[in-house]
C-alpha cells in the first residue's frame, strides 16, 4: 500500500519536473526581456507575484482567471485521454455561454435553484455540440482537428447572432438581458473580490472527469482507445461510440465554462463576449499533462499571470504582454521536449522519465 | 566428438579478419544492452550471432550501421579502427544491412530501388539504363533472379528479400548483416536464400546472421557467436555442435526443445467456420472460403507464409473483424453476429498475433490489462463502476499463476520483456476457463524460456478437452504442437496434412502448390 502511494508521489513529481523547469526558463528568458525594456526584473516579477497572490483580491483575480480555463483545459484532456484532439472549446463555451445567458434570464424566477438547471441546460448543449465533430469522425473519418476548428466560427456565430437579434436587450449595449442577481452565481466574499463560486464548480468538475477518466467503465474504455485503438477494438471495445463520447463530454465541460462565465461573471452574454478561453484551454492540458490535477494547476499558472500582470504594468513600465511571452516560451518548452533535453541535457528528461511521451505522445 | 569451442571470439578464424568488434558497451539507462562484447569475422565467414530476445544482438548490429554509438569499445574493419556514426558511415565501409522490415519503395520497380540513393546520372538525370544493367550484372553474378523493371509491389517477400541484398551488394558491401532473414520465408525459399549465401561468401564477403533459429544456424554458419544478457557467452565451432549445446548456451538452462505430447482426446467439434469470406483493412479478399472445424481436445495448427490470410482469419474467428459472408460456430451456436465481447462470454480465448498493438495497451497497468476484457463484469464493475483494486487483487494472482515478472499489477505493461507480456496475454486468456483459444502466433518475438512455458500451457489446455486453433509462421511449433496441420495460402486451405508430414511436403503447399497440381 505505501508502495503504491510512494509510486504515485514519485509520479506526480515526475510529471512536474518538465513544467517547473519550463517555467524557471521562461522566466529567466523573461528577465532579459524586461531588462531589455529598461526595467529592473526584480522589481516587475515581485510585482508580477504580488499581483497574482499577494492579496486576498489578487488570489481572487486569479481564480476568476482560473475557472473558465479549468473547464476549457478539461474539455480538452478528456478528448485527448481518448486520443483526439479538441481544438473546439472555444466554440463550445459560446454556446454554453449563450445557453445560459438564455435560460438564466428565463428561469430567473426561480432564484438559486435555476444555477444548477441552467447549468445542466449547458451541459447537454455542449455534449450535443461536442458530439457533433465526434459523429463526424467516427461515421466518416473526417479529422476532429479541422471538424472542431471549423465549429468554432459556427458556434462563436450562431452564439453572437442569438445574442444580436432574437435575445437581444433593449438599450445600446449589444447583448442579452441581465440575468437577475438572484440567478447568478453568487461571489465567495472573503475578500477574494469578485471570484465567485464557479471556482469550486470547475474544481468540482475537475473531481468528475477524474472520476469519469478512473474510475468508470466508460472513462476506461475512452482511455483503452486512447492509448491503444487496437487493444481496444480486440477486447470489444467501440472505437466509435467512445469517439462520440469522448468529443461530447469535453463539450460539455467546455459549455459548463461559459455557462459559469455569464451566471458568474456578467450576467449576461455581451457582444463582443469574452475571447479566447477556449484557446488557452489548450495550453492549460498540455501544460496538465492532460491529467484533471494537472489541469487546475495549469489552469491557475495561467489565471495567476494575467493577474500579476495587471500589477506589473500598473507599477511598472513592463507591458502586460511580457507575460503572453512567459506563457509561449512555457508551452513551447513543455511541448518540445527534445528541446529541453538539448537545453539541459539528458538527466532533466530522465528525471521526467517516459511520463512525457505518456502525456504528449502519439 | 571433441567440441571446438574457442573463447570470446578472438580466435578461430582462419581467413584473414576483415572486422572486428571489441569491448562494446551500450546501456539505455539502467539496462546494460551489450556489455563488453567482442566478435570477429573472418573474410569469407558466415558467422552466426545466436541469442534469445533482448539479448543484445539487434543493439550490436545498430551499433555496427551506425544506428547507435557504443558508450565503449571500438570497431575495427579491415584492420582499421572506425568510427561508424550514421548508417552513410558504414556503407562506406562497406558495410550492408538487411533489416528484418524491408525498405522498399513498392511503386519503384526493381532497380529503382537499389540504385535509389546512389544513382547512376547521364547530365542531371537518371541513367535508368545503365541501373537495369548494373541490376542485371549483380543479380546474375550471385544467382538473385529478379527482374529489374518489375515494380516491387508485384514482387513475392522471397524476391523482396533478393531485392534488399541486391541494395548492399550495389554499394559494394563487403560485410552483410541478415536480421532474422528466414523468418518470412517458406523452407524452399530459405534453401534457396542459404545457397545465395553462400555464392556470396565463395565471392569473399563475408556474412552475419542473427537469427533465433538453431537448426538452421548449424546448417549454414562457419561459427556461433552466443550472446546472453548483453555478454558474449561463448563462439563456438557450427561444426562441433548441436541444437541442444546451443539452446543451452543461450538460455543458461537445460530446455526442452521439444514439448512431450499425449495422445489426443478427441471430443465435440467446438469452433467450425464454413465459406468464411473476410476482406483486408485494404479491401481485397484476405479469407477466401475457408471452412475449418477444431474439437474438443485437438490442436489444428494453421501453418502458412506470413501475410496469407492468417490475421484475418483469426480476427473473423474472435470478432474483432466482420466476415464479409459463411459461417462461425462456437458450440453449435451461431455466432457470426455476435461481437468480440459475446464470443468472449462464451468462452473463446483469443491470444492475438501483435501483443503491442492489440494483446495489450502498453501503457495501461499489467492490472488494467488483466481486466481489458472484463472490467464491466463483477466483481470488477457495477453500475457503471470500475473497482481498480478488485482488478489489482485478481491480476496478482493471475501474474503469479502464469510467471509474469515482475509479478506487479502495477507495472506498466510496455515495461515487460516480450516473453513475459506474451504471458500476460495468456495469463488473462486462459484464467478465465475458456472452451476455445485461438492462439495466434504465440511465441513470436518471445525468449526460449517463455516459449516452453506457452507451449505447456496449450497442451495443458488440449489435455483438458479445450480446442485450440494454432496460427503460426513457425513451422517447427506447428508440427511439435499440433493434432492436424491446415495450410493456408492465398485466403484458402490448401491441404491438411498430419504433424508428421515433411518439410517439402508442407513447403509446397505454403507455396500454393496443392498436390494435383504438382506434376504439372
Amino acid at each position: 500500500m505505501s508502495a503504491r502511494l510512494r509510486r504515485a508521489l514519485v509520479d506526480a513529481g515526475g510529471a512536474l519536473v518538465f513544467p517547473l523547469i519550463a517555467i524557471a526558463i521562461s522566466f529567466v528568458l523573461g528577465a532579459f526581456i524586461v531588462l531589455a525594456t529598461g526595467n529592473n526584473p526584480l522589481t516587475a516579477y515581485s510585482a508580477l507575484v504580488r499581483g497574482a497572490v499577494g492579496s486576498p483580491t489578487a488570489i481572487g483575480r486569479t481564480l476568476l482567471g482560473a475557472t473558465p480555463l479549468i473547464f476549457t483545459g478539461l474539455a480538452v484532456a478528456v478528448a485527448f485521454r481518448a486520443g483526439l484532439f479538441n481544438i473546439g472549446g472555444e466554440g463550445q463555451l459560446y454556446i454554453g455561454a449563450i445557453t445560459a445567458a438564455w435560460l438564466g434570464v428565463t428561469l430567473a424566477s426561480l432564484g438559486a435553484l435555476s444555477i444548477p438547471l441552467v447549468l445542466l441546460a449547458c451541459v447537454v448543449t455542449g455534449f450535443l455540440w461536442g458530439a457533433i465533430p465526434g459523429v463526424l469522425k467516427a461515421r466518416f473519418g473526417a479529422h476532429e482537428v479541422i471538424t472542431t476548428i471549423m465549429l468554432n466560427y459556427i458556434g462563436i456565430n450562431l452564439a453572437t447572432y442569438l445574442a444580436l437579434k432574437p435575445l437581444r436587450t433593449e438599450g445600446l449595449v449589444p447583448g442579452t438581458d441581465a440575468i437577475d442577481f438572484a440567478a447568478r452565481i453568487p461571489f465567495i466574499g472573503l475578500g477574494l473580490g469578485r471570484a465567485n463560486y464557479g471556482f469550486l464548480l470547475a474544481l468540482l468538475a475537475a473531481v468528475v472527469a477524474y472520476l469519469l477518466l478512473w474510475r468508470t467503465r466508460r472513462g476506461f474504455q475512452i482511455r483503452a482507445v486512447g492509448l491503444s485503438p487496437g487493444a481496444a477494438n480486440y477486447a470489444g471495445m467501440g472505437i466509435g461510440i467512445n469517439t462520440v463520447l469522448a468529443l461530447a463530454i469535453g463539450g460539455a465541460f467546455a459549455a459548463v465554462g461559459g455557462g459559469v462565465e455569464v451566471l458568474g461573471v456578467y450576467g449576461k452574454m455581451t457582444v463582443p463576449f469574452v475571447t479566447n478561453l477556449g484557446f488557452n484551454g489548450i495550453g492549460v492540458a498540455l501544460l496538465g499533462r492532460n491529467h484533471p490535477a494537472g489541469v487546475v494547476l495549469g489552469a491557475l499558472l495561467f489565471g495567476g499571470l494575467a493577474s500579476g500582470a495587471q500589477e506589473m504594468q500598473f507599477s511598472t513600465d513592463v507591458p502586460l504582454q511580457l507575460t503572453n511571452v512567459l506563457l509561449a516560451v512555457i508551452l513551447l518548452l513543455v511541448t518540445a521536449t527534445k528541446l529541453v533535453e538539448l537545453l539541459l541535457g539528458k538527466r532533466a528528461r530522465a528525471l521526467a522519465g517516459a511520463r512525457l511521451e505518456k502525456g504528449l505522445g502519439q | 566428438m571433441t567440441e571446438e569451442r574457442t573463447r570470446g571470439g578472438t580466435a578461430g578464424v582462419g581467413a584473414p579478419v576483415v572486422l572486428e568488434m571489441r569491448g562494446v558497451t551500450k546501456t539505455f539507462g539502467p539496462v546494460r544492452a551489450n556489455d563488453g562484447v567482442s566478435i570477429t569475422l573472418g573474410r569469407g565467414e558466415i558467422l552466426g550471432l545466436l541469442g534469445e530476445n533482448g539479448a543484445g544482438k539487434s543493439t550490436l548490429m545498430k551499433i555496427l550501421y551506425g544506428l547507435y554509438s557504443p558508450d565503449e569499445g571500438e570497431v575495427i574493419v579491415d584492420g582499421e579502427r572506425a568510427e561508424i556514426k550514421d548508417p552513410k558511415d558504414a556503407v562506406s565501409r562497406g558495410i550492408g544491412m538487411v533489416h528484418q522490415h524491408f525498405t522498399l519503395i513498392p511503386a519503384l520497380t526493381v532497380a529503382e530501388n537499389i540504385v535509389l540513393g546512389a544513382e547512376p546520372r547521364k547530365g542531371a538525370t537518371l541513367d535508368l539504363a545503365r541501373a537495369i544493367r548494373d541490376t542485371e550484372e549483380l543479380s546474375e553474378r550471385y544467382g538473385l533472379r529478379v527482374n529489374p523493371r518489375t515494380r516491387v509491389a508485384d514482387l513475392s517477400v522471397g524476391e523482396q528479400q533478393r531485392v534488399e541484398i541486391l541494395k548492399t551488394l550495389y554499394r559494394k558491401a563487403r560485410i552483410l548483416v541478415l536480421d532474422e532473414p528466414t523468418a518470412v520465408l517458406t523452407p524452399q525459399e530459405t534453401e534457396d536464400l542459404f545457397s545465395v549465401l553462400k555464392e556470396l561468401v565463395a565471392d569473399g564477403l563475408s556474412i552475419i546472421l542473427i537469427t533465433h533459429k538453431l537448426g538452421e544456424l548449424l546448417g549454414i554458419s562457419d561459427r556461433i557467436t552466443i550472446i546472453r544478457d548483453g555478454k558474449v557467452v561463448e563462439t563456438v565451432e557450427a561444426a562441433g555442435t548441436d541444437e541442444g549445446a546451443l539452446a543451452r548456451l543461450m538460455v543458461g538452462r537445460e530446455v526442452l526443445l521439444r514439448v512431450e505430447k499425449t495422445e489426443a482426446k478427441v471430443g465435440e467439434a467446438r469452433l467450425s467456420a464454413e465459406g468464411l469470406v473476410v476482406r483486408s483493412g485494404a479491401g481485397a479478399k484476405a479469407v477466401d472460403e475457408i471452412g475449418l472445424e477444431v474439437r474438443g481436445g485437438e490442436i489444428l495448427g494453421v501453418a502458412g507464409v506470413d501475410g496469407n490470410g492468417q490475421t484475418e482469419l483469426a480476427e473473423a474467428l474472435a470478432g474483432t473483424r466482420p466476415a464479409e459472408s459463411g459461417v462461425v460456430r462456437l458450440d453449435g451456436e451461431d455466432v457470426t453476429r455476435v461481437g468480440a465481447n459475446g464470443r468472449q462470454e462464451r468462452g473463446l480465448a483469443y491470444v492475438p498475433e501483435d501483443r503491442g498493438t492489440k494483446g495489450l495497451v502498453q501503457d495501461f497497468s499489467l492490472s488494467e490489462n488483466n481486466a481489458l476484457k472484463t472490467y464491466d463484469e463483477a466483481p470488477f464493475s457495477k453500475w457503471g463502476w470500475i473497482f481498480p483494486k478488485a482488478m489489482r487483487r485478481r491480476a496478482a494472482e493471475a501474474l503469479r499463476a502464469y510467471d509474469v515478472r515482475p509479478p506487479d499489477p502495477d507495472a506498466r505493461a510496455g515495461s515487460l520483456s516480450g516473453g513475459n507480456q506474451q504471458k500476460a496475454v495468456l495469463a488473462r486468456e486462459l484464467s478465465g476457463d475458456p472452451g476455445v483459444i485461438i492462439a495466434a502466433q504465440p511465441t513470436r518475438g518471445v525468449d526460449v524460456g517463455a516459449i516452453e512455458f506457452i507451449h505447456r500451457q496449450l497442451l495443458e489446455q488440449r489435455s483438458q478437452g479445450k480446442a485450440i486453433l494454432l496460427i503460426s509462421l513457425e513451422l517447427e511449433e506447428v508440427r511439435s504442437l499440433s493434432d492436424r496441420i491446415a495450410v493456408i495460402y492465398d485466403g484458402r486451405i490448401v491441404g491438411e496434412v498430419g504433424p508428421d508430414a515433411t518439410d517439402e511436403e508442407l513447403g509446397l503447399l505454403m507455396a500454393g502448390r496443392t498436390g494435383g497440381e504438382k506434376g504439372a
